[in-house]
């Protein structure tokens, strides 16, 4: 009852009143082919019927595909160091880019943050299994999928170009999952999220990589004897071309 | 030029891939082993998965080992009879490895396993040849004809199953070979290596083959070997890159040529020394990594 209330309240508003987010992608598909060892794609975005300029903050989130995550700690047995301890967060993006105007902490209190999922250690996982406290695993996690370009905090990476009229450029690794990616630019005004929009764009291997990917899945011992009669075909080519009369 | 992995799902540099397979089918025609021990390390130190690694070393180790047998068919240095009884204790060994791995896999101690049996085995094994080699190398800048010694080979005599090896020169019980050729096996499966470093010392200390017959024989079960842990690699765990093993190959089958050319010039017990260096390297090198305080006690995974 309260919600029809309030949704009838959001109608009746003027629409023109409503600070507003749009934005956009430079390109909706990244094509991964022979020659792929990375890529750029820029997101910019425009506010539309923008109010004041100051209290407001903009939230650019790059999400890739879920997977799950296991991190594991050595510990030494025995003078060898051996996984003892381990934890697995499940749902977790295998990419996960952040851009903001400002440092995280001081556009929203963490309730917000763990609201939207926002940050790196403010994503939900859809289930986490360890026997230990995975608070430094997660730690762990996040600082050696930074180390790969995986997991970005790009504070500050916002550009302007003018009041209302801004741009981030997101750096995609070669070694990145394939799959839908979700770009997602939220509007913050004093603290809490004013407007989200939302757009998905797509990485997907092409032409040869792709038909090889295909192959290797869809009729795994085809497969594998190409690859083995490939061994078998260098290794007597070679032989042959190589061979010296006498030798 | 860098070139993009279908399986491994990464981009690499062709250079470093093809000169990696030079560098390795060196050492393979040069000692008659596949050198997957080599190569399977190197290239998870490149950044490519394990999983990807160990399926695909495979491929490079068949063509260089194909290119290697080639060269000692035509010296006529193999023992067909001896390699096909190995082959087949080879393919129970194989299917035995690929449900070990399985069971290791899900004990989550993988790593720590391969480690430590690459460091027991290469350790004794090029202790082994490095103590036998140096024996008969000063003895030799002596003038000493050192006697071959009979090590206790009494048990071995005595089982049953005798057949006739003539290109070994052997009158001996299948079931040494079998048991080597499943050893064998089953590591080729679990490490992603053709066995090579483990079967020429054994064919040469237990099974007592001439060392002429010794290169080309283990080559041909070294190949049988990798021929069917490749397809069981493709089929199970879809962990045969062929980008990556097409590049290897291309470094590997050159390599291996040369290799042989090299070897040709040296003599046995010069051999047995050189290799016996590059196993305990190896054996060293890991060990290392099991000791040392690792850089990150952490390790990140993705995916199930």
């Amino acid at each position: 009852m309260r919600r029809w209330i309030f949704a009838l309240l959001l109608a009746a508003t003027p629409a023109t009143a409503a600070e507003d987010v749009v934005s956009g992608l430079s390109q909706d598909q990244i094509e991964i082919n022979s020659s792929y060892t990375g890529s750029d794609i820029v997101v910019f975005g425009t506010i539309e019927r923008p109010a004041a300029p100051t209290g407001r903050d903009i939230v650019v989130v790059v999400r890739g595909p879920d997977t799950d995550i296991t991190v594991r700690r050595r510990d030494r047995v025995a003078g060898v160091w051996i996984n003892r301890d381990a934890a697995k967060f499940a749902g977790m993006p295998a990419f996960y880019f952040l851009a903001s105007s400002r440092p995280l902490g001081a556009i929203a209190p963490p309730e917000v943050l763990d609201r939207y999922g926002l940050g790196a250690m403010h994503l939900k996982p859809a289930a986490i299994t360890s026997h230990h406290d995975p608070l430094p695993f997660r730690q762990a996690a996040v600082r050696q999928l930074a180390a790969q370009g995986l997991y970005t905090d790009a504070p500050g990476a916002i550009d302007f170009h003018s009041e209302n009229l801004f741009k981030t450029v997101v750096p995609i690794p070669a070694a990145v999952a394939r799959g839908q990616y979700n770009v997602e630019v939220y509007l913050f005004r004093d603290g809490d999220v004013e407007s989200v929009q939302s757009t998905p764009f797509f990485i997907d291997q092409t032409g040869l990589e792709r038909r090889l990917f295909n192959f290797a899945h869809n009729q795994p011992l085809g497969y594998g004897l190409l690859a083995v009669f490939m061994s078998l075909l260098f290794g007597w080519a070679t032989s042959v071309l190589m061979r010296r009369p006498g030798a | 030029m860098e070139i993009y992995l279908p399986i491994a799902e990464m981009s690499v540099h062709w250079v470093y891939i093809v000169g990696l397979g030079l560098a390795v089918g060196f050492l393979s025609g040069l000692f008659g082993v596949g050198g997957g021990f080599l190569l399977t390390p190197l290239l998870v130190f490149y950044g490519i998965p394990s999983v990807v690694a160990v399926g695909t070393t495979l491929s490079h180790v068949t063509a260089s080992s194909v290119s290697g047998a080639l060269a000692q068919w035509r010296k006529r240095a193999i023992d067909f009879k001896m390699a096909g009884v190995m082959v087949a204790g080879g393919l129970v060994g194989t299917g035995f490895g690929v449900w070990l791995f399985a069971l290791m896999r899900r004990q989550g101690q993988m790593d720590l396993i391969v480690s430590l049996s690459y460091v027991l085995l290469l350790g004794s094994v090029g202790g082994l040849m490095l103590k036998e080699s140096l024996a008969t190398l000063k003895a030799a800048r002596g003038g000493v004809v050192v006697p071959v010694r009979p090590v206790n080979r009494a048990w071995i005599a005595a089982l049953p199953f005798k057949m006739r090896f003539r290109q070994s020169r052997l009158y001996l019980s299948v079931l040494p070979p079998i048991v080597i050729g499943f050893a064998v096996g089953a590591l080729s499966a679990i490490m992603g290596v053709g066995g090579g470093f483990i079967i020429v010392p054994a064919m040469i200390y237990i099974l007592r083959m001439p060392t002429n017959v010794v290169l080309g024989t283990s080559l041909v079960q070294i190949i049988g070997v990798t021929i069917v842990t490749t397809i069981l690699q493709a089929t199970s765990n879809y962990a045969v890159d062929i980008v990556l093993a097409l590049f290897l190959v291309i470094g590997g089958v050159v390599g291996a040529q040369l290799g042989v050319r090299a070897g040709a010039r040296l003599r046995g017990e010069q051999l047995r020394f050189l290799l016996a260096v590059v196993v305990l390297a190896v054996a060293l090198r890991l060990a290392w990594g099991l000791v040392a305080h690792p850089r990150d006690i952490y390790s990140t995974m993705l995916g199930s």
